[in-house]
């Protein structure tokens, strides 16, 4: 349930560069967020529209975290405010990513700031004894987000694979180089969650899709209201327009039709 | 109504969508997404670019049509407690006398808003909503369809708004809503193009409202029926403008993406306002700005 909430920043600590990973509390009455699901926050410019962020983690009830990328107005609005300060949120909203089934691998797939919408995910597989392997991938070295998603553990439960365009950490190219090379080692079925800029969603998505993995894919549009209302914030889907804040932000990747590509 | 405070068509999707985020006792009525005839796709996306002070938007009248609706969104629009308008647009008066007739039939529909301003939607002809006799013609039709109230919710983008409003008035108009968005872009300079999927959109919000209330204030002293003011619309404040510019009550739309509970904060805004003034009906504010002119 979508509920509005006033919520207080208790801290922001910097991950890299302009990315802050900040903690909210809005307190017990706030519903627990899914891996996946967003919250549309009223930063504190004077702006038209709220901005909606991923839930990159629920560290207790009504308690969560967002990455918030110093990017525009409003989000330097909502790094400049205290801890302690109060912002109004509306939350937690769309679907969400299902979680893989008994026997499933998981593989999530991470394009830049992407990290943030599976770092949720990838904390309820690690919490829940579930195996994944996590691929990330950024421009340079210096661009990785580190300590966003879990780092490897010694027992193989987590592994990490890293891409970077410059090859100055890991693999020369991009992380959906990663994907197909993650996808053969075993005939075990796979599902596969990516989030990130679009062309690398439809460039993984092909890869897992083409390779019978199932594949969901988390997307990023301009919202208004948040709340399935407006209908400003569709995507294509082999069925129409879907309304990415409330049908998704989560799409089985199979239904989406990415830019460029024709509507079945 | 309860409060004069209506929540716009086209920003509270069918209603439900605002279903416990919403205090329905504040809202005087919910008008719904414009319905057609047939289920409607709507614009390609982007559909969504935010301005200084405002938002364009390019749906371009997406709706499950009219069957849809009046099986599953109008009864569940009923429930929220509020009195439900319903928004319909058609491609001709008999297609508007059509659906006002549907919707008119139905207990669950309080009043009919007729939507002859949407700037999304393309035109080979000179838009309905800027010409006078093609106005009559489409709420002369619905009038003829529909007993219950009809309200016209007119456009900005006229050269002579108060010829139209004076138009919608003699074809039998109960009420008009002044008015819908103004067309307006933006550019990506970064791709060249368009930032919106249908190149250009409707501009509401903030940047709106002072053309609209000017739009009010100009209506007002030409017509006899009520007027609703809308376009950027968030405080108690800029209810009372449109109120003292001589509307009857207000819409609230965009300001809904920021708090989709706008109408309390409003309603409430206002009552402390008119225990301050020493007012006990918001009617006593109407065309204050008009009488004092004069």
């Amino acid at each position: 349930m979508t509920i509005q909430a006033t919520a207080r920043l208790e801290r922001a600590t910097r991950v890299r560069a302009e990315d802050f990973l900040c903690a909210f509390d809005a307190g017990g009455a706030f519903p627990d967020a899914r891996p996946g699901q967003f919250v549309h926050v009223r930063t504190p410019a004077d702006l038209t529209l709220r901005r909606p962020f991923s839930v990159a983690a629920v560290t207790g009830r009504g308690r969560f975290e967002l990455l918030v990328r110093k990017r525009g107005e409003g989000t330097a609005a909502l790094l400049s405010l205290p801890e302690g300060a109060e912002v109004s949120v509306l939350g937690p909203s769309g679907n969400g990513f299902g979680l893989p089934e008994p026997g499933e691998r998981a593989v999530l797939v991470a394009g830049g700031i992407g990290v943030a919408g599976l770092r949720h995910l990838s904390r309820t597989l690690a919490r829940d004894g579930r195996r994944q392997v996590v691929l990330v991938g950024a421009p340079t070295a210096t661009a990785l987000l580190d300590g966003v998603l879990p780092g490897p553990t010694t027992d193989g439960a987590v592994r990490v694979e890293v891409a970077t365009d410059d090859g100055s950490r890991g693999l020369r190219g991009t992380v959906c180089d990663l994907v197909g090379r993650a996808l053969e080692e075993t005939d075990a079925p796979a599902r596969v969650y990516c989030c990130g800029p679009q062309a690398m969603l439809r460039s993984a998505a092909g890869i897992a899709l083409a390779a019978g993995a199932r594949c969901e894919a988390l997307v990023e549009e301009v919202m208004a209201c948040g709340i399935g209302a407006c209908r400003g914030c569709v995507v294509r889907t082999r069925t129409g327009y879907r309304a990415a804040c409330a049908d998704g932000p989560v799409f089985d990747a199979a239904e989406l039709v990415f830019d460029g590509e024709e509507r079945a | 109504m309860r409060t004069p405070i209506m929540l716009a068509s086209g920003t509270v999707g069918y209603g439900g969508e605002l279903s416990g985020l919403c205090d329905f006792s504040s809202v005087g009525a919910i008008v719904t997404k414009t319905v057609t005839e047939a289920p409607r796709d709507g614009n390609r996306p982007p559909r969504l670019a935010e301005t200084p002070g405002g938002l364009l938007n390019a749906i371009g009248l997406e709706n499950v049509g009219i069957e849809r609706f009046l099986d599953e969104k109008l009864p569940a629009a009923a429930a929220l407690g509020a009195p439900v308008v319903v928004s319909v647009a058609g491609d001709s008066p008999a297609a508007f006398a059509r659906l006002a007739r549907r919707v008119g039939e139905r207990p669950e529909t309080a009043a009919v808003e007729i939507n002859i301003s949407c700037p999304n939607v393309e035109r080979a002809r000179r838009p309905v909503w800027d010409d006078p006799d093609a106005t009559a013609a489409v709420v002369a039709a619905a009038r003829a369809a529909t007993g219950k109230p009809l309200l016209v919710k007119l456009s900005p983008n006229t050269a002579d708004a108060l010829s139209v409003a004076e138009a919608a008035q003699r074809a039998g108009a109960d009420a008009l809503v002044v008015a819908n968005t103004l067309p307006g872009m933006r550019i990506d300079i970064e791709t060249g193009r368009p930032a919106l999927g249908n190149a250009t959109g409707g501009l509401s919000g903030r940047a709106l409202m002072p053309v609209n209330l000017a739009l009010v204030w100009r209506i007002a002293a030409g017509v006899s029926i009520p007027l609703a003011g809308s376009g950027g619309v968030a405080t108690a404040e800029d209810a009372l403008e449109y109120l003292m510019a001589g509307a009857s009550a207000v819409q609230v739309g965009t300001a809904l993406f920021l708090d989709p509970d706008a109408a309390t904060t409003i309603a409430e805004g206002l009552r402390r306002r008119m225990a301050h003034d020493g007012v006990r009906s918001v009617a006593e504010y109407k065309g204050m700005a008009g009488r004092m002119s004069t």
